[in-house]
């Protein structure tokens, strides 16, 4: 699994949302690679969940991967809660498919 | 004695530091093989293409200063680009005289003093925003190397200020900050504390803090400069179309084509150069992001077990969310004071530091943010006026007295610092240092 999160600049918040996601990850037990992206490169790139803050809402219409909306940045319990969600309607897809 | 020779040639290279920074970050959190191994390739990847970018950013930008030259020509007009990765990235690729090696092993050393003061000292912060560890790591080395001090003293001298910066400045902005995110969980770790704190500081005494500009619902339609693309474009073009104006006035579009675009259509030569420099800077930031992608969470490893429940210092947009319109805000209030500090620092003949979206968006929209928890509507207005008003009359007497010796020299031609947490310390030492004759 790929998760990708999503800032302007590519190596500020979205940074540091690739580290809390890794230690919710981690914590969970759940492999996963987190990439940080940034607002001028990201539609090339592919992904099966993408994390952002609430108002990158409107760059991330035409994307196909799942999107998460972060409220808070800094609230690690949305975070978690929020992505968590993703990843288990994520495999739940997929096991329907398989 | 060859292969010790060429080992010893090798790990002077900023690249190859860097890369073994992260190698030995990597291998202490314990991954695999194939994981080590891109990251400390990627890290290295990361300085080259940070160089290749500099190139080009550097290569449009030159054009458009002879413009403003030849539109000014009679005068000591003399403008420049203010903005940090470029001038550390410049800096450590031309790697003048070791310079950016000392960069490399500032980076490494300043993290640890970082690491053992807030494992002593009571102010438990972490900084983790990548790229202004690197920043600042490079403004202090770059700093010290202009006194004439050998690499080991720069390294030395540089590695305990940006030690001390990382620690003490988050702790600084830790009260407001509790304001802002209405909890305790995190710090602001980003150099342009010293001027949101001025911010904070002036709200409080002009300003109501319950008058709060987050009472009033605005619409958020200007969230696209958050794209560096898009911003740096725009205002580029502005710049460099007014440079084109102002030059062919003076000397006539005939002259212009011949001298300046190499025979040219202007109009298209300006266009391309302002472009040119905005596709450098993409490319820049593309080599920032890997060269910190890496050494980032090696250093939180290491941190977290060393200081145990510290509070992350993070990068200012993390308290963009809190406060929507006092970004908004800042925006508008610092593109004005932008506006007005370039006329004041022309007239009085400084230097003077060509319009940055970066500043007026990031900065000033934290300095309203930070006038806002203080101050309110008015503090929000004041703050993000002041920081890039007072903002760029500091980083004018930076570049005009050469506070950090001569950039040119060494690789960064009409780029200059921004951030005043660099700066102003900066100014201080250098003050200091010019008092005992250095």
């Amino acid at each position: 699994m790929r998760i990708a999160t999503l800032c302007g600049m590519g190596f500020g918040t979205s940074m540091m949302l690739k580290l809390f996601i890794d230690d919710i990850l981690k914590a969970e037990g759940i492999r996963a690679e987190v990439v940080p992206w940034d607002l001028g490169t990201f539609k090339g790139q592919q992904a099966d969940i993408v994390v952002a803050a609430k108002d990158f809402e409107s760059h991330l219409r035409s994307i196909t991967a799942r999107v998460v909306l972060i409220q808070n940045l800094v609230d690690k319990v949305e975070i978690k809660t929020k992505l968590l969600d993703a990843i288990r309607s994520l495999s739940s897809e997929a096991s329907d498919q398989g | 004695m060859q292969i010790f020779l060429f080992i010893l040639a090798l790990i002077k290279l900023p690249a190859i530091i860097l890369g073994l920074i992260s190698m030995v970050g990597l291998i202490v959190q314990r991954k695999e093989f194939g994981e080590v191994l891109s990251g400390t390739l990627k890290t290295v990847l990361g300085l080259l293409i940070m160089s290749v970018g500099i190139g080009a950013l550097i290569n449009a930008l030159i054009p458009i200063q002879n413009m403003f030259q030849a539109g000014f020509s009679g005068t000591s007009l003399t403008t420049f680009v203010t903005f940090d990765e470029g001038v550390v990235g410049a800096i450590q690729s031309a790697n003048v005289g070791e310079i950016g090696a000392a960069i490399a092993w500032t980076m490494l050393f300043g993290y640890l003093i970082h690491i053992l003061l807030a494992r002593f000292t009571p102010f438990k912060y972490l900084y983790l925003t990548g790229h202004m560890i690197w920043i600042h790591a490079g403004a202090f080395a770059i700093l010290f190397y202009s006194f004439g001090l050998s690499l080991f003293w720069t390294v030395v001298l540089a590695s305990l200020v940006d030690g001390a910066y990382m620690t003490f400045m988050p702790a600084l902005a830790q009260p407001v900050m509790r304001k802002i995110t209405g909890s305790d969980e995190i710090a602001f770790g980003h150099g342009q504390t010293l001027l949101n704190m001025l911010a904070a500081w002036v709200g409080k005494l002009i300003g109501k803090k319950d008058d709060s500009a987050e009472n009033v619902k605005v619409p958020q339609g200007l969230n696209f400069f958050r794209d560096m693309a898009i911003s740096i474009s725009l205002i580029m073009l502005v710049v460099a179309l007014v440079a084109a104006i102002i030059a062919i006035v003076q000397v006539g579009i005939p002259a212009f084509e011949e001298s300046i675009s190499g025979g040219q259509n202007w109009l298209v030569f300006t266009i391309l150069q302002a472009l040119g420099f905005t596709a450098g800077v993409l490319v820049l930031l593309q080599g920032v992001r890997m060269l910190i992608a890496e050494i980032v969470p090696a250093f939180k490893g290491i941190g977290e077990k060393v200081i145990p429940g510290a509070k992350p210092a993070l990068d200012c947009p993390v308290i963009y969310p809190f406060a929507p319109n006092s970004l908004i805000i800042g925006l508008i209030s610092g593109t004005i004071a932008q506006v007005v500090a370039m006329v004041i620092l022309a007239l009085i003949g400084w230097p003077v530091p060509l319009p940055s979206m970066i500043a007026a968006f990031f900065a000033s929209g934290a300095g309203a943010i930070f006038g806002n928890a203080t101050g309110g509507r008015r503090g929000a207005w004041a703050g993000g006026f002041l920081w890039c008003f007072v903002g760029w009359f500091v980083i004018s007497f930076a570049y005009k007295f050469q506070v950090f010796g001569d950039l040119t020299a060494m690789g960064a031609s009409a780029l200059g610092f921004t951030v005043p947490d660099a700066i102003i310390p900066g100014i201080v030492i250098w003050a200091i240092a010019k008092l005992f004759g250095v």
